[in-house]
């Protein structure tokens, strides 16, 4: 598990563009690298696509280190968003559509997936709220319902739209749409319900 | 279009964090992100509910050439240091430099002395049986004399060695040393300086501690030589 601290002690070094920025930054890809391009690889599938978005997420990271919040807690988050943002535009750029040849068959059992794809132990360096947060993410997330937890694991992991998601579920779009709405919506009710007992 | 007061706000970053609010939807969402605080806010409050890190199998290791393409498209060099500006490189170099100094000044003062001053045999000096053997060495300039044997020899702790001149047949030994061990370098008496010429003989008697008491050999000749030179 990457230690968000270290991340982000080198984006700031990367940000500050002096003599010692080339160096962070490099450390900054070496522990980031791997995870950017197993992110890309899951969504667009191709191993030559996924390292022409690594270079560009990475690119991206470079210019916009300086704007990165100081006061986020999450950065490596933040640089997978841009890797997944990425994949996920280059995808809908490309003419060949990938449903049906994207994913494992690991997805289909959602709950098998979470635990495989996510890390939900400890960091040693996360603070006890991040802690029980990852606890009332991976409980709640079970809770939810076999198709709305399937949606949101494709989707996120995927980086499915709710078109392909509705092709791959052979459900109309709709019905997929109101199963990701009802799915975030039911997540985060249920994470606000655990973080108000909790408080 | 503001998206801050908006119903589905919540909805939204729902969607954009997951990632299925896409295209022209998703960059409004980001600019209104930076634009309207209230957008910003309820965004980190989604991102503090949850965001899953993923585990390691996730990862794929990148080929080594990818970093290289990348460091050259952003002329990372500019942004290293050089290598003279590296504290490292001059603590190291400072250690180094300090490391050959000492290995030089160390070299020189082994050979230096062994090089110029290495005074010239002057006699072999044997024991009875041919196990002791001591090598005498003099100096240039005739005042020092050098003792080397071929192994350690000590004197007892009731015992002392001493060191004899014999100028020449008839003549009295002269005392030179009184010596502790013999490997040992000798300031020679002045007066006794003439005396050690050669075929002359120099003899080592043990002594009681301190030397002889009545200035003559009084014990065991434990090795004897003639002045060659």
């Amino acid at each position: 598990m990457l230690d968000d601290k270290l991340v982000k002690g080198l984006l700031l070094r990367t940000a500050a563009r002096d003599e010692g920025s080339a160096l962070a930054f490099e450390r900054l890809y070496q522990m980031c690298a791997p995870l950017l391009l197993g992110v890309a690889k899951r969504i667009v599938g191709r191993q030559e696509l996924a390292e022409e978005i690594l270079h560009d997420s990475f690119t991206k990271i470079w210019s916009a280190a300086d704007r990165f919040d100081v006061l986020a807690n999450q950065p490596v988050a933040w640089m997978v968003a841009i890797a997944r943002n990425r994949a996920i535009d280059t995808m809908a750029s490309h003419d060949v559509s990938r449903v049906g040849s994207y994913h494992d068959n690991s997805l289909d059992d959602p709950d098998g997936a979470l635990d495989k794809l996510f890390d939900w132990g400890e960091a040693a360096d996360e603070s006890e709220d991040r802690r029980r947060a990852s606890a009332w993410m991976r409980d709640c997330l079970g809770r939810l319902q076999g198709v709305e937890r399937q949606s949101l694991v494709l989707a996120y992991v995927e980086g499915l739209s709710h078109g392909e998601l509705a092709i791959h579920l052979r459900k109309p779009l709709g019905t997929v749409k109101s199963w990701v709405r009802r799915g975030m919506a039911n997540l985060r009710q249920c994470v606000e319900a655990c973080m108000g007992n909790a408080g | 279009m503001k998206f801050a007061g908006h119903r589905l706000l919540d909805a939204l970053c729902a969607e954009y964090l997951l990632g299925t609010l896409r295209g022209g939807a998703r960059r409004r969402f980001e600019a209104a992100r930076k634009d309207e605080p209230l957008v910003d806010l309820r965004l980190r409050h989604w991102e503090a509910i949850g965001t899953p890190r993923y585990s390691k199998m996730m990862e794929i290791q990148p080929r080594p050439q990818l970093w290289q393409r990348l460091e050259r498209d952003l002329d990372l060099s500019q942004y290293r240091q050089r290598w003279y500006q590296r504290t490292g490189f001059w603590k190291a170099w400072a250690w180094v430099a300090t490391a050959a100094f000492l290995l030089v000044l160390a070299v020189s003062v082994r050979t230096l002395p062994i090089a110029t001053s290495v005074p010239p045999e002057i006699a072999q000096l044997s024991g009875a049986n041919g196990s002791t053997q001591i090598t005498a060495r003099r100096s240039k300039d005739g005042g020092t004399l050098v003792l080397q044997a071929n192994r350690p020899i000590l004197a007892g702790p009731n015992q002392s060695y001493e060191l004899w001149v014999i100028p020449g047949r008839g003549v009295a030994p002269i005392s030179l040393a009184v010596l502790g061990n013999l490997d040992a370098t000798i300031t020679l008496p002045r007066d006794a300086i003439a005396h050690v010429h050669a075929g002359a003989t120099l003899a080592i008697s043990t002594e009681p501690a301190g030397g002889s008491p009545t200035g003559l050999p009084t014990g065991t000749i434990i090795a004897a030589g003639q002045v060659a030179s």
